[in-house]
């Protein structure tokens, strides 16, 4: 793997992405040319319309789907080499997912989620680690709870304790505050905060709603599939009038 | 409505033909077994009319004995009546006939043509008259000498004999030596083969080959021109009028109608597996319905929200079943077609079969339709019934899978049904109840559905938690997945493990039934037969046994102390629970059309068959227990029997007891010994001096040799001696008791294989039905898979949670069909060894029934690999973003 100056201090980056869906008349280019990196132990809030390319940013970064042309790193790792099988070992290894919903595997317990990829991986959790990450997210008391019995913010921070439980190299959320009520949102996003700012993760996090991405040390906004601005330690209020301008 | 049904249905296409495939494979064999009994008898048929062809009248013996399976064996008539038919007025040609089953012909590689279970061995006399000979002269001449032999070419074929050959023929005297001089056939220019092997000898050749010298099996008649076949008969009886005369219609129906009969058995036995199949197919069809139902409930119920009535959802659900089962039965028939056509020609070698189109009758059209649409829509109907029960309301629901839970009354209903079918079968098997065979069939349906569909989804869940520990070992996650999977929906894995269930409980009862009669047949031979060696025939054609000659040269030679010969043959007892008997089951024919002269003069009795024995050895070489009476007084005129069948039919020591013979008509035998044990053969043993006066020619012959050796004799030299006496002889082999035991059981382990053949088709189903339902549960599952997916999973590993998903449910299902077969078989066990005590050892086949389990795993696995497949190829981002 090469190591470019870059790779040290960056968790993930994206040169040249390029993605392009359909042929001729009905090509949409997601992503036209994003140059980014995401520093590790920072909180990165990707913004933008609908239809900017921020989820497919997203996805590409963390190996869900692949790019047109350009390239994609997470860690020390271009993701563009590696095998179908080879993205799959590096998401379960070195990536976290939160998504906006369907989060868990009814199936199995809130515990048993949290250590899903590492079972999956056949490895042994850290045991300190896991247990500061379930206090982290107080989820002690329903360690045992199906998803069915689980509040939509529980059910949430169960998903963030799965995404931090493997120390992974990044966590990629995409908007893991969709779906609750501004209460159990906020409670969410100050878990993620806690966790970069404390624990000492990388986050990711794609969202259209200004307050979340207050939450975040640093705003990256997309249109049409380009960075078209972006800002350190937002405010709710700031970022709104970005995006009004943007909006122009 | 029915615009949308129908559009729906064809966007699943692939669904539609994998639910089709789980009945359409049953109505194959449903339609594919009759019409190969279709070609069978109209084979049959043609034969039988082309052999019997040319012939107007045929007068015979009225004394006739049933032989099993609408056999039945005729009195000959004396020689002289030849004669007297010739000279009745228009009668343009006549002849005695010898027709006997008492030679097989022995191939240039010195084994017996033909198999035990084909058409059989029939001795001929040559009849001069073109006409009225047994198939057409199409090479070389008829027998001119004693010495000289005419075969039909088939035989000679399959013996690899030529015109000119000298041909080995196996007497039941004795093996002799014919010159090959003339080939017949059937049909007009002797082109068709199959039916019967002829052998044709000369007249007095043919009554020496077949026992009956000085006599003919029955004299048939060509008329003269211009007389109709009635009007020959009627002349012939009026001019003797002591004997029967039959038209050659009559006789060839006759002959037709005793080997279709076995045909139709034959049908019958194999169409019950298609209906154990399609009840399996219901299964599917109904689980797949159920779980269609379930995932459309959003869709149904915004169906509803904008206006459909109730009755326009279930006509919605009904019209697919209606074309699922239209499908399946077209389906079914081309199937069924190639099937029927395909094992017609694996039969071809025991009949000839004719070629063309297969006789596909309204009848097999209308069932194969009324079966596929009729079960289908049967299925359907409950989950159809539910689907309406969906409230417009539920189209806002987050939730369209199926999460119904089990509930309570399930174990009320399930111990209720279970209850009654074990009343059921408790009256069924102690033949209390007025249809015991109908009480036992309804109880094991009635338990296996209380075991399989009402209580089967209360263990499920836990069972598949138990099931996935070996898959979970070492906190594997994909065991645990696959064992959660399989227990989050248990009506469908009950369901779906069900139509596994019914094939491998049939399975196992077979298995243990098998392994219980070896072990019985070991048994009564280890335990009561004294012999050292038997001479034993190994073909069980009738007809076919050991020279006469044999037995004398066996008791002379050195080492021998003891040599017993046991002969086997026909009976009907005529005794008052005889009489009963047949009073109860009155016999189907009776005289009609096409008989004159004298009607059939057998008296009412119940068939049976005896051994003829040497009494002075028998009972020292076969340990019947305690003997009341003694064999010493067992002279000419007598019989014994074992306690049990005395106490069935009230007889006592000294009892004359009625019995009937064709060849010698009625007479009554004396009991003189009653055993103590029975051993299930016949039960009713004559002295051989008696057994050789009644017998009908062909089963006059030994069947075992049974030989004690001297106490300080060798027995493997023994042995060599009496391989070398009957190292000339095919069919004789000369086995310790341990090969015995084995040929004894050999017909055994074929009928088993052919059992286990058979419901193979229902498991092949039952896997059918798995891989459709993991196929619906994953496409439930699609986002929860995208997820596992994103989060890791490699598709090895979704792959191999779904493939251990469906093992699970296999063993599951599996594991209930050998505890209900186990219990069936114990029930049944309990009532086989009340009628036979001394015999009936129940054996449980351990390693069968592990290799039953496995396969059954195993067969899981197989089901699952489309559908993991299918799993894996789904793509995780499409899968998470279809919110």
């Amino acid at each position: 793997m090469s190591t470019s100056e870059q790779t040290t201090f960056a968790a993930a980056g994206a040169v040249d992405a390029v993605k392009v869906y359909g042929e001729g008349d009905t090509e949409v280019r997601a992503l036209d040319g994003v140059t980014a990196t995401f520093e590790r132990g920072k909180f990165t809030a990707i913004m933008g319309p609908s239809g900017s390319g921020k989820s497919t940013l997203m996805h590409c970064l963390a190996g869900l789907d692949r790019l047109s042309t350009g390239r994609v790193f997470v860690g020390d790792t271009y993701l563009d080499d590696l095998s179908e099988a080879q993205l799959t070992e590096l998401r379960r290894d070195k990536i976290g997912f939160v998504f906006q919903a369907f989060n868990l595997i009814p199936t199995l317990s809130a515990l048993e989620n949290v250590t899903l990829p590492m079972d999956l991986a056949g490895r042994k959790p850290d045991q300190e680690w896991l247990d500061q990450v379930i206090d982290t997210v107080g989820l002690r008391p329903r360690l045992t709870h199906r998803p069915s019995e689980l509040s939509g913010g529980q059910q949430q921070r169960v998903a963030v304790a799965r995404a931090l439980a493997s120390q992974p190299e990044i966590v990629f959320a995409d908007e893991p505050t969709g779906n609750l009520d501004s209460r159990s949102g906020g409670e969410l996003l100050q878990f993620m905060r806690h966790a970069v700012s404390d624990l000492g993760q990388t986050i990711v996090m794609v969202t259209h709603d200004p307050t979340a991405a207050a939450y975040a040390d640093r705003v990256v906004f997309l249109a049409d599939g380009r960075i078209v601005s972006e800002m350190t330690e937002p405010t709710a209020a700031r970022v709104l009038d970005l995006m009004k301008q943007l909006g122009d | 409505m029915l615009r949308i049904a129908l559009k729906d249905l064809l966007a699943r296409k692939r669904r539609l033909v994998t639910t089709s495939v789980a009945i359409a494979l049953g109505i194959a064999f449903l339609t594919g077994t009759q019409l190969l009994s279709g070609i069978l008898s109209d084979s049959i048929k043609s034969l039988v009319g082309d052999t019997y062809d040319g012939i107007d009248a045929v007068v015979r013996s009225s004394k006739v004995q049933e032989v099993g399976f609408g056999n039945e064996i005729r009195t000959p008539v004396p020689e002289g009546l030849a004669g007297q038919v010739a000279e009745v007025g228009g009668v343009r040609a006549s002849s005695g006939i010898v027709e006997t089953i008492t030679a097989q012909l022995v191939g240039k590689d010195g084994k017996i043509v033909g198999s035990s279970f084909g058409p059989p061995t029939i001795v001929y006399n040559w009849v001069e008259d073109p006409q009225l000979r047994f198939g057409t002269l199409r090479e070389g001449t008829g027998p001119k000498s004693d010495g000289e032999i005419v075969l039909d070419f088939g035989s000679a074929k399959d013996g690899g004999y030529k015109i000119g050959d000298t041909v080995t023929v196996a007497g039941q005297t004795q093996t002799e030596q014919f010159k090959l001089v003339g080939l017949t056939g059937l049909g007009k220019d002797g082109k068709d083969s199959g039916g019967a092997k002829s052998l044709q000898f000369t007249t007095p050749v043919a009554q020496r080959i077949g026992q009956i010298p000085g006599e003919f099996s029955y004299i048939v008649a060509a008329a003269d021109e211009g007389l109709s076949q009635d009007e020959l008969a009627k002349a012939i009886s009026a001019a003797l009028p002591g004997e029967q005369v039959v038209t050659g219609e009559r006789f060839s129906t006759e002959n037709q109608e005793s080997i279709s009969q076995f045909v139709d058995i034959l049908g019958t036995f194999v169409s019950v597996f298609g209906y154990i199949a399609i009840f399996v197919a219901c299964f599917i069809i109904y689980n797949t319905f159920s779980i269609i139902v379930a995932q459309r409930t959003r869709e149904t119920a915004l169906l509803r929200a904008v206006g459909a009535r109730r009755r326009q959802v279930l006509a919605a659900t009904m019209l697919e079943a209606v074309v699922i089962g239209l499908v399946s039965s077209v389906l079914g028939l081309i199937l069924g077609a190639f099937l029927g056509t395909g094992l017609a020609k694996a039969f071809s070698s025991s009949f000839s079969v004719k070629g063309g189109i297969p006789p596909i009758t309204a009848g097999t059209v209308i069932l194969a339709f009324v079966i596929g649409v009729g079960v289908t829509v049967l299925s359907a109907v409950f989950p159809a019934w539910r689907s309406t029960k969906v409230p417009p309301i539920a189209a806002l629901s987050e939730v369209s899978v199926d999460r119904s839970d089990v509930s309570r009354s399930r174990l009320v209903w399930g111990i209720v049904m279970l209850a009654l079918g074990g009343v059921l079968m408790a009256l069924g098997l102690t033949d209390t109840g007025p249809n015991p065979i109908g009480e036992v069939g309804a109880s094991a349906l009635l338990i296996l559905v209380a075991v399989a569909l009402v209580l089967g989804p209360l263990i499920a869940a836990p069972m598949s938690r138990v099931l996935a520990i070996p898959f979970a070992a070492g906190g594997r996650i994909t065991g645990r997945l696959a064992g959660e999977n399989a227990a989050r929906n248990p009506k469908r894995t009950a369901a779906t493990a069900a139509a596994l269930t019914i094939g491998v409980t049939l399975v196992t009862v077979i298995a243990i039934l098998a392994a219980s009669l070896k072990a019985s047949i070991d048994n009564t031979i280890t335990n009561s037969l004294k012999a050292d060696l038997v001479v034993n025939t190994t073909t069980f054609a009738i007809g076919t046994g050991i020279p006469a000659n044999i037995a004398d040269q066996v008791a002379t030679t050195p080492g021998v102390k003891i040599a017993s010969p046991v002969r086997f043959g026909p009976v009907r007892l005529t005794d008052a629970a005889g009489k009963k008997y047949a009073k109860d089951n009155p016999e189907k024919k009776g005289p009609g059309a096409g008989l004159s002269g004298t009607a059939d003069t057998a008296p009412s009795g119940e068939d049976s068959f005896m051994l003829g024995v040497d009494p002075a050895t028998f009972f020292e070489v076969l340990d019947l227990g305690t003997l009341d009476g003694s064999p010493k007084d067992m002279a000419a005129g007598t019989f014994a029997t074992t306690r049990k069948t005395a106490e069935e039919r009230g007889w006592k020591l000294g009892d004359k007891v009625p019995m009937f013979f064709a060849r010698s008509g009625e007479q009554e035998l004396e009991l003189k010994v009653i055993a103590q044990r029975d051993i299930g053969q016949s039960s009713l043993y004559l002295p051989l001096t008696t057994f050789e006066q009644v017998v009908p020619p062909g089963f006059n012959i030994d069947n075992a040799i049974y030989v004690v050796a001297d106490s300080q004799a060798d027995i493997p030299s023994v042995q060599k001696s009496l391989d070398a006496l009957v190292k000339d002889l095919p069919t004789i082999k000369v086995q310790d008791l341990q090969e015995y035991a084995q040929s004894q059981a050999g017909p055994l382990n074929t009928i088993v294989l052919v059992i286990y053949g058979l419901l193979a088709l229902a498991i092949i189903i039952a896997l059918v039905g798995i891989a459709n339902t993991l196929g619906l549960s994953i496409l439930e599952r699609t986002k929860e898979l995208g997820l596992l997916r994103a989060v890791g999973m490699t598709k090895k590993q979704l792959r191999r949670s779904i493939r251990q998903e469906a093992a699970i449910v296999a063993v599951f299902g599996t594991l209930l069909g050998l505890v209900i077969g186990i219990a069936f078989s114990v029930a049944l066990s309990i009532v086989i060894t009340a009628d036979n005590p001394d015999i009936f050892s129940y054996q449980l086949p351990i390693p069968t029934l592990v290799a039953i389990t496995v396969i059954g795993a195993l067969a899981g696995v197989l089901a699952a690999i489309l559908p993991a497949r299918r799993a894996a190829r789904l793509n995780p981002l499409t899968a998470i973003s279809s919110v």
